[in-house]
């Protein structure tokens, strides 16, 4: 029966997709919120290359989907850790430099990331941070770090990401734990923390945080940077702090699986959205930290002014990164769903 | 799953013709269908279900139970209470409200009637994502809900709604209504008037016309929209997440994280399966209930 299955998988596969048929479309597959329809509509006119766009969540749904097969998908958007999974699995396709020269713009501190040192596989797309966010018309208590958004005058007003691992990862920090030893006896450690932390909040929400802020349902909140500059732009009471604790930072990369069928025309993707002038396009829609100095010297004094989009004095470099922990994921969204059950 | 039955029961009963092959060419698109898309996938999931898998969370296709003594774990089993609970307040809600709108509308005349159908299904012209998404904005802190309480100066401030069980089950009960309405129009509809007339001359008391004629005779109508009220309000996560704010998780939600975030596919389709043996629970229990009030 094993060994029958993907035989009979294939089959019924085949089926469905009408016997395989191959085109000359560049299939994407990426993140939701993040490629804005007219840098696609550009490239086609350009180069004349039709483009399909199919868009996932998080990187293990994009994982699960990439790794089941039969997508084709010429580019994905990996973050940081999930690119060290893919390399480490042999997924991803060794990038041709040479058909890349848009690389040099991206800044130094961004070519030699611990998760791909030299972008021999990936290429970064933009950068971002997790920082808290408030309404300062309404929380008048400073506020600096983790331990100031979960206070009993907080409860049920705060919104943070619907992220196991994310979640995990601020009360490791608060106890002073490097945020990717998530061993079971750190977890452990901060269970504690974390069920009088989430036992404040009240809306979890990974896609687009910003809605209950805007709505007022709740006036502080842990979300990615690129929701807090969504709403520093629209209001300037959303202020926007980076954790005292230590800061996260998540890169997200753009990069060719080893199942693509159209190398060529990916790579001339990937250099495409390198231009300075394409760049520019993608930070005015999704003002996260963008990587390309290039395309930087191009942002409007109010895009480079956004405190969460490019965070005052801060040394990116002090941040810290997720790498792939593996089984472990399992055991930190059980973690999480058992408190959020309680 | 109920098909071998149907198939077979024609040849067991004696007035009509036994399945010969034309009827088995006729049944054939959708024997295919149904072996492609509903016994092939459930197939594959029993067989995920009883399996492991690896750190990137591809299935490693093994024999183990862990999964299925995982999923009886206290914290598995209190979260699908919660959905079952949900689900449950949902159909009592539905059927409140549908009975006697589905009754109004069977009973009404022939003009209104299409007119009326047509505004329960309007709905349907629009993803229930974008109808979720406007209960929210009436449901939300500075909605509309809010704003018009606070003219009528019932509350003080603002006040929101979102975000709790109360709305969760406000957004089921409107996704779902038409389900239970539908159904049991039909069978109003077929309601022959003349029983109830009949019942009257008899000097039966509008109570007992209800209890012993119209309901009986209904109650087809109410058992499929039951079934398709219950069983789809179980398994829903997309408005349970957008409506509740995800702090309580029900158990499609948790059978969504699986296959997702937590890249534990095994684990998810053993919950999945157990899913899938309570909906074949709730089926039995509605046609055993069915045909009780039929006799």
């Amino acid at each position: 029966m094993k060994k029958n299955l993907p035989i009979l998988c294939w089959a019924a596969a085949l089926l469905i997709s009408g016997c395989g048929k191959t085109d000359d479309t560049l299939r994407l597959f990426v993140w939701s919120e993040y490629v804005p329809r007219n840098v696609i509509e550009e490239f086609t006119k350009e180069t004349g290359i039709k483009v399909a766009v199919e868009e996932y969540s998080s990187n293990e749904e994009m994982l699960a989907k990439l790794l089941a097969g039969g997508g084709h998908y010429d580019l994905i958007q990996p973050s940081d850790y999930a690119v060290q999974a893919l390399i480490n699995d042999g997924q991803l396709l060794e990038l041709d430099h040479s058909n890349i020269p848009n690389l040099s713009n991206i800044a130094p501190e961004f070519r030699n990331m611990p998760f791909d040192p030299g972008n021999r596989y990936s290429v970064p797309w933009m950068a971002g941070f997790v920082g808290i966010v408030y309404n300062a018309e309404v929380i008048a208590n400073p506020i600096v770090g983790y331990r100031d958004v979960f206070t009993p005058e907080h409860a049920q007003r705060i919104v943070v990401v619907d992220d196991a691992r994310e979640l995990v990862t601020w009360a490791l920090t608060a106890a002073g734990i490097p945020i990717n030893d998530v061993s079971n006896e750190n977890l452990a450690t901060v269970k504690p923390l974390l069920r009088d932390w989430l036992s404040k909040v009240k809306v979890y929400d990974s896609d687009t945080p910003r809605t209950p802020m805007l709505t007022g349902d709740t006036d502080i909140g842990i979300v990615w940077s690129g929701e807090g500059a969504r709403l520093f732009e629209e209001n300037p009471k959303f202020q926007w702090v980076l954790p005292v604790e230590g800061v996260h930072m998540f890169v997200d990369t753009i990069a060719i699986p080893k199942t693509a069928r159209h190398k060529d025309q990916a790579e001339q993707f990937i250099n495409f959205i390198l231009r300075p002038d394409i760049s520019k396009l993608i930070s005015d829609e999704f003002p996260y930290y963008n990587p390309n100095m290039e395309a930087r010297k191009l942002l409007s004094e109010k895009q480079l002014n956004n405190p969460a989009s490019y965070p005052p004095g801060f040394d990116i470099t002090s941040a810290e990164i997720f790498s792939d922990i593996g089984d472990q994921a399992a055991a930190v969204d059980e973690l999480i769903t058992s408190i959020k059950a309680e | 799953m109920g098909l071998p039955a149907t198939v077979a029961s024609p040849a067991a009963t004696s007035h009509q013709r036994p399945a010969g092959l034309a009827s088995w060419l006729l049944l054939a698109p959708m024997l295919a269908w149904l072996t492609l898309f509903v016994i092939l996938p459930t197939i594959v999931l029993i067989l995920v279900s009883f399996g492991e898998r690896d750190t990137l969370g591809r299935v490693v296709y093994t024999f183990t139970t862990e999964n299925y003594i995982r999923a009886f774990e206290w914290k598995w089993l209190k979260i699908f209470a919660t959905s079952v609970w949900f689900a449950f307040l949902t159909t009592v809600i539905c059927l409140l409200i549908g009975y006697p709108a589905a009754y109004f509308i069977g009973r009404v005349g022939e003009r209104w009637r299409s007119l009326l159908l047509m505004l329960v299904m309007i709905p349907f012209w629009t993803s229930f994502l974008v109808r979720t998404y406007a209960w929210i904005n009436i449901l939300a802190h500075d909605g509309l809900l809010s704003a018009v309480l606070q003219s009528l100066r019932l509350t003080a401030g603002p006040m929101s709604f979102m975000y709790t069980p109360f709305a969760v089950v406000i957004g089921l009960v409107y996704n779902f209504l038409p389900f239970m309405i539908l159904p049991i129009y039909t069978s109003v509809e077929k309601l022959d008037g003349s029983l109830i007339e009949a019942a009257y001359d008899l000097g039966a008391r509008p109570i007992h016309v209800f209890t012993r004629i119209v309901l009986p005779l209904t109650a087809p109508g109410i058992a499929a929209g039951v079934i398709l009220v219950f069983v789809p309000a179980i398994a829903m996560f997309a408005i349970t997440t957008l409506m509740g704010g995800g702090s309580n998780p029900t158990i499609g939600e948790v059978i969504h994280q699986q296959f997702t975030r937590a890249r534990n596919q095994p684990f998810g389709a053993s919950l999945g399966v157990l899913l899938l043996a309570v909906f074949i629970f709730s089926l039995w229990l509605t046609g055993k209930f069915k045909r009780q009030v039929e006799t």
